[in-house]
């Protein structure tokens, strides 16, 4: 081995380089590439494949006939048909209902990521305990008097095996649902109005600017219609007359919307008794709408506040 | 002798690291189980009572709600529905009382009929016929039991069966924690 001419050794090394960084290349481009269209049965398959059975050992969604594997079988065709979501992020919306041990590629963050690091990292420790085994055969005083090849060797397998870890968790570990670049619950419009009723009792002025934000988005939806002309009323109330017929107008008028909109909303037909009784003086009306309320079952909140109402409306009409 | 000094300072560190785990990690000392739910507006829930009458719990916000997944076959169902009568015969009696809600899990109708036709219980039961609500709660087996506050945030979450007044402690604690 001694008596190798150096310029052949250079070419073995560089034929070795040559094999390292082509099989890298390949295995980049396989982990990558994109493998095009699926169909929807094909993308349900692939999807359910990559879902643990919550309820049994070691079988994937795709295989279980468990009661909970069938209902997130169901779930995923239905996202699949609704074409709104991506595969990953219908993986991860399974794993944040039912947890990430659901998942059967882990993920590439916290604990989960050591399956995906360890892995190379071992790799790259056994290839560089060999590299070093095979130099103290060549050349056994080298390696006895110093130690400067096993801490360069030791730096480079840590090196090696943590990047090599990374990259892969990166390529092959599942997202969160909140590691989307689409945004995620925080922004959706069920998370807005609730964000919007837990301000209305402390600021009134943020829910009404929630409410619009909803608007902005879903200008049909029922609740922030509603929700926002009941906070315009009781705010104006603090006002001057004129500002507060104003408001009375744009109040009702925004209560109707919602009624055509969804013609039994018991809040929104609440809402209107008490703005037509207290704001516009119309107890006839009021009663109407307080009764038909009533009837549409509101929820507690509002039912309280209606019954001892319809009590003082019955009056002013006696 | 230096190897074996480091060896035992390496198994010193990787032990402490694991004690450190276990005593910083969360454990499931509470009633209430884990979910990421918690604390996030409620899944949106549009279905049919087994009455053929519409349910949308978004409509439901204003009154705390009660959700238990339940299935007449089930033993701890079976077993803690009693309880159940009883918290919905307390609650009926509050002005504020707490709407309760079964979600039917992969059972029929009729069955959940005659169920509760023996048993008791008039609140109203909803379908889940393809699973969808269990799925959006992450409910893998019943029975479990979900509360949902006025403002449409999921508040509790309980795994199994319930044990008798557990509900009604639970709930004045979460009524005391909203309004303070």
């Amino acid at each position: 081995m001694n008596g190798t001419p150096p310029q052949h050794r250079r070419r073995q090394r560089a034929a070795w380089v040559a094999i390292i960084v082509s099989a890298l290349a390949l295995l980049l481009f396989g982990t990558v590439r994109d493998t095009g269209p699926l169909t929807q049965q094909d993308r349900i398959d692939s999807v359910t494949k990559r879902i643990a059975c919550p309820t049994c050992d070691g079988e994937s969604v795709y295989v279980s006939r468990a009661s909970a594997a069938e209902s997130i079988r169901a779930e995923v065709a239905r996202q699949v048909g609704d074409g709104v979501r991506t595969d990953d992020e219908i993986v991860a919306y399974v794993a944040e209902r039912f947890g990430g041990q659901v998942l059967l590629v882990p993920r590439a963050t916290g604990l989960d990521a050591l399956v995906w690091i360890l892995p190379p990292l071992v790799t790259a420790a056994l290839l560089g305990a060999l590299w070093l085994a095979f130099r103290r055969w060549r050349a056994p005083s080298v390696a006895t008097t110093t130690r400067r090849p096993l801490l360069v060797a030791l730096a480079l397998v840590v090196v090696v095996g943590v990047g090599g870890g990374v990259l892969v968790a990166r390529q092959s570990g599942q997202r969160l649902p909140l590691q989307t670049l689409t945004g995620g619950i925080e922004d959706s419009t069920a998370s807005l109005l609730a964000q919007a009723r837990l301000a209305s009792g402390t600021d009134v002025a943020s829910a009404i600017e929630l409410y619009d934000r909803v608007l902005a988005t879903d200008p049909d939806n029922v609740e922030a219609i509603t929700y926002r002309a009941w906070l315009v009323m009781l705010s104006a109330r603090q006002f001057d007359e004129d500002l507060q017929r104003q408001a009375y107008g744009a109040s009702v008028a925004a209560f109707g919307r919602a009624l055509e909109l969804e013609p039994s909303y018991a809040d929104a037909l609440c809402f209107l008794g008490i703005v037509v009784f207290r704001d516009g003086g119309d107890a006839e009306s009021s009663r109407e709408f307080l009764t038909r309320c009533l009837a549409g079952a509101p929820p507690a909140e509002v039912k309280g506040l209606v019954e001892s109402l319809l009590v003082e409306v019955e009056a002013a009409l006696d | 002798m230096k190897a074996a000094r480091l060896g035992a300072l390496i198994s010193a560190l990787v032990l402490a690291a694991l004690v450190a785990v276990l005593v910083v990690s969360d454990g499931e000392s509470d009633i209430g189980a884990r979910s990421p739910l918690l604390g996030q507006p409620a899944p949106a829930v549009n279905t049919t009572t087994i009455d053929d009458q519409t349910f949308d719990l978004a409509r439901r916000k204003g009154s705390w709600v009660v959700l238990n997944f339940f299935n007449s076959t089930c033993v701890p169902c079976i077993a803690e529905h009693p309880t159940l009568v009883e918290f919905a015969r307390g609650e009926s009696t509050r002005a504020d009382g707490v709407e309760l809600y079964t979600v039917v899990n992969d059972d029929a109708d009729a069955a959940v009929r005659d169920f509760f036709a023996a048993n008791g219980g008039d609140w109203p039961k909803l379908r889940d016929a393809d699973g969808a609500i269990a799925v959006a709660f992450g409910v893998a087996k019943v029975p479990e039991t979900w509360i949902i506050d006025p403002n449409g945030f999921v508040r509790l979450r309980i795994i199994g069966q319930l044990a008798g007044g557990v509900l009604e402690s639970q709930m004045t604690r979460l009524r005391e924690a909203s309004s303070s």
